[in-house]
């Protein structure tokens, strides 16, 4: 095969996912974006989770409860531009179709617990013993050795935060932990390290013809970010925990009130010229003696207090620009609503639409990896669930359709339900809204 | 040096932004360079600090982010020697602003992948703007849905830096594909990472297509959120547990369990099993649990809540995980040397291959290396 200067990166590889929420999902959507054929094995009896939250917009309508399994914007965000194969791999039938698969596929992909997939056969063992070189990278909790104590926990993306140490570092000093359960950054990390496995592992097995087994358990992987906090600790007993918005490094940093009901800016002002700047622009706001770093550091308390008082007369917006202007980090503290505004995202292509066989197309967020030469595809929205059964198992496992007729009757696989019932999203005729240079939704 | 990245060259000119990638790259065998300028790499200056070690080499962020690297201190002024350093990156990694980087990239070898973190990006309106952890999280619309009612918002674990880790993360999974794609072209390419699409790409549950599709305006809720009863964090005798209960049948498995320890007979009545009936009700829900919570200890409650199959895990402070038996029992902790020879424990590898794929020498002196790469 001969490789032109725009083929993405993993063009020809092929990923057999068997993913739940994120964790998996999100890396294997990366792989899907940069060229890889990213199948989605689901089933009816166990699905993943994204296809029990439906949509909310969803929520009375009887008459497409039946399709309610494609309609929730997670489907597309962590699964756009993967096919959807639908197969029970608690039946014989289904696995022995699944092992077919997967001697075709380059990458085996799972962030199912490591039990479960040593009870449905599809451990590395299991899986190298139909492929040898597969690149195998799964995602349990806590490892995939079963002689570890918390081997049988129940991980699940909420929870996991906390576990790791990421409760405990947030809110304000003087407070209780403030829970972050509104975003799972073990979930991301982990995904973003199988990512990086699984790219590492490719080189690995084109270089020498051998294959890998990679474990990351998302207790671990997690925990590799917090190695200052684990060495001061070591070393001086220091427990590190939440300090609210300040750095650990200088101030001011934090979150001040503008004017309006709930409207904050963030401001980091760490350095000596990030104050000299701040400086110019308070002038006699604040007492003269900030001047000094050090009582910078023990005032804190005082000097928020002043800079607060200052910046309750602004705007948000207004004074996020004009603090930039004058070279001093700023931000407003975006709310839903304001991130629909944002037209720098906009602006960036942030959000893409793409076909979607059940709501006609469908929008979801880009991938924040962003390559020069070779940028990437979307060739669909998060697909329904066993949209490609029929397709994968002819054109990648070589099934005749007698055979593939046979595999759905004995509840081995399944189609798409309702192929014909179909919907738009009620935003529909604005999506084009998010995409900067179209006047109308028809155009797209 | 041995590992998948063995033989190749990666200069790193970045602090915070790029170090996690760099870390990662380092430990897999690649050749890092850290440019640093005479005064030391920015990361040298991050508190905590070791004591009885001097500045610059007392910085623990430092001596744990920069392991496995190597220390070449070039004077910015001087073009001659990073030409000569840089012409022989496979990758270079960059932060700075286009407008204030002073490497000379115009010579830059046409075989080298660039990798740029950018605060907002190379494009659009914001591309000069200026960005922090906070305020990446600040645009990414989780800073206002965390923190308590009564206070300022608050940024997810902000003394983690968790928004520069994603991006540096998401650095490495590009500049990986962009390597790949040298191999199999000949053609290098550039790498953009904006921080706050990093933060943007890990938080969808505030982001435009979730806020489109139920349209509910995101709002901080402490601890404890109303999607479901327990739900969130909940004190007991040495700290924090997180219990999310849901599901019907993890219900069962909690309020049996209230309802063994404290006496309770009213947690099991049929009512409760109603979810919504539960939200309704949160204050007595929150209570009866409470009672059974503050009972034990964070470990207690795991590990008998977890055998009854119930969502719990503790609230882990550093403390907590140091001595956590799991992680002793899987031998997850390593030490490195600091430059005065202590020995101290620091996170293992953040995966586990069937490859030998990671080891990890100490972090460089300033300085170190800069002999053996220009002549």
């Amino acid at each position: 095969m001969t490789v032109t200067e725009t083929d993405l990166p993993l063009n020809g590889i092929r990923v057999f996912e068997l993913g739940i929420a994120i964790a998996s999902p999100y890396c294997g959507k990366l792989m899907a974006h940069f060229g890889a054929d990213v199948l989605k094995v689901e089933s009816q009896t166990s699905p993943d989770v994204v296809r029990i939250l439906g949509s909310a917009w969803l929520k009375d309508r009887d008459d497409l409860a039946a399709i309610a399994s494609d309609t929730s914007p997670y489907v597309s965000e962590m699964n756009a531009s993967k096919r959807s194969v639908g197969l029970e791999l608690k039946t014989a039938e289904g696995k022995a179709a699944a092992m077919q698969l997967l001697a075709e596929c380059d990458v085996f992909l799972a962030n199912f617990g490591a039990r479960a997939l040593v009870d449905l056969g599809f451990d590395y063992e299991a899986v190298a013993a139909i492929n040898p070189d597969i690149v195998y990278v799964q995602l349990p909790g806590f490892g995939s050795n079963e002689d570890l104590p918390y081997y049988p926990f129940v991980a699940w993306g909420p929870n996991q935060a906390p576990l790791v140490g990421m409760d405990d570092f947030t809110g304000h000093a003087q407070d209780p932990p403030a829970g972050i359960a509104t975003v799972a950054p073990p979930d991301y990390m982990s995904a973003l390290h199988a990512a990086i496995a699984t790219i590492t592992g490719l080189e690995q097995r084109d270089a020498t013809g051998e294959g890998v087994h990679v474990d990351i358990s998302q207790f671990e992987t997690t925990l590799a970010l917090l190695g200052p906090f684990v060495m001061d600790y070591e070393l001086t007993g220091t427990v590190h925990s939440r300090m609210g918005n300040r750095s650990m490094w200088g101030s001011p940093q934090g979150v001040y009130p503008c004017s309006g009901d709930e409207r904050w800016i963030a401001i980091s002002a760490t350095e000596s010229q990030d104050w000299d700047a701040l400086r110019a622009v308070l002038g006699s706001c604040v007492d003269s003696d900030f001047d000094d770093p050090s009582i910078r550091v023990s005032a804190q308390d005082r000097l928020d207090e002043q800079i607060a008082a200052w910046t309750a007369g602004f705007e948000s917006e207004d004074l996020a620009g004009r603090l930039q202007a004058a070279g001093i980090a700023a931000h407003i503290v975006s709310t839903n609503e304001d991130l629909l505004h944002d037209t720098h995202v906009t602006s960036r292509q942030w959000y893409q639409v793409a076909e979607s066989t059940r709501l006609g197309r469908d929008v979801f967020t880009n991938s924040p990896v962003k390559l020069g030469r070779t940028s990437g595809r979307w060739t669909g929205a998060g697909p329904s669930m066993g949209q490609h059964t029929r397709d994968v198992l002819s054109e990648v496992a070589g099934m005749s359709a007698a055979a593939i007729d046979n595999l759905i009757a004995v509840g081995g696989a399944f189609e798409q339900v309702d192929p014909e019932t179909t919907t738009t999203r009620p935003w529909d005729d604005w999506i084009h809204l998010l995409l900067p240079g179209t006047e109308d939704a028809r155009d797209l | 040096m041995s590992g998948p990245y063995s033989g190749l060259r990666v200069v790193d000119t970045t602090g915070l932004a790029g170090a996690y990638a760099t870390r990662l790259l380092a430990g897999m065998g690649a050749d890092v360079i850290r440019l640093e300028p005479p005064e030391g790499s920015p990361l040298r200056r991050l508190g905590p600090f070791a004591e009885g070690i001097e500045p610059p080499e007392n910085s623990l962020w430092w001596s744990y982010l920069a392991m496995g690297s190597q220390s070449v201190v070039i004077d910015p002024g001087d073009i001659e020697s990073l030409t000569e350093v840089l012409s022989e990156a496979d990758v270079l990694f960059e932060d700075r602003l286009p407008n204030a980087s002073k490497l000379p990239t115009q010579d830059i070898n046409p075989k080298t992948i660039r990798t740029r973190i950018l605060p907002f990006g190379l494009t659009g309106p914001k591309r000069d703007w200026r960005s922090s952890n906070l305020i990446a999280w600040a645009a990414s619309g989780i800073l206002y849905t965390t923190g308590f009612t009564d206070r300022a918002p608050v940024a997810p674990a902000a003394p983690v830096q968790l928004a520069y880790h994603a991006s540096a993360a998401s650095a490495l999974v590009g500049t990986l594909l962009a390597l790949r794609s040298r191999r199999l072209t000949g053609l290098a390419q550039e790498v953009e990472i904006s921080m706050q699409e990093a933060a943007l790409s890990i938080a969808p549950e505030t982001g435009v297509p979730m806020f489109m599709d139920d349209r509910v305006h995101r709002e901080r809720s402490g601890n404890r959120r109303d999607l479901g009863r327990p739900f969130g964090l909940y004190p007991c005798q040495d700290g924090f547990v997180s219990i999310i209960v849901l599901m019907p049948r993890h219900w069962v498995a909690m309020s049996q369990w209230v309802a063994e320890a404290t006496d309770n007979e009213s947690i099991v009545e049929e009512v409760f099993v109603d979810n919504a009936v539960r939200v309704e009700a949160r204050d007595l829900i929150d209570d009866w649990v409470e009672e059974l919570t503050q009972r034990h200890t964070r470990l207690e409650l795991f590990e008998e809540g977890q055998r009854r199959g119930i969502p719990i895990t503790p609230v882990n402070t550093i403390e907590a995980l140091v001595e956590d038996p799991h992680l002793q029992a899987a031998d997850f902790w390593q030490t490195t040397s600091l430059q005065d020879g202590t020995e101290v424990k620091i996170p293992g590898a953040p995966f586990r291959s069937s490859s030998a794929w990671w080891s990890m020498a100490p972090a460089p002196r300033l300085g170190q290396h800069t002999d053996q790469y220009l002549s």
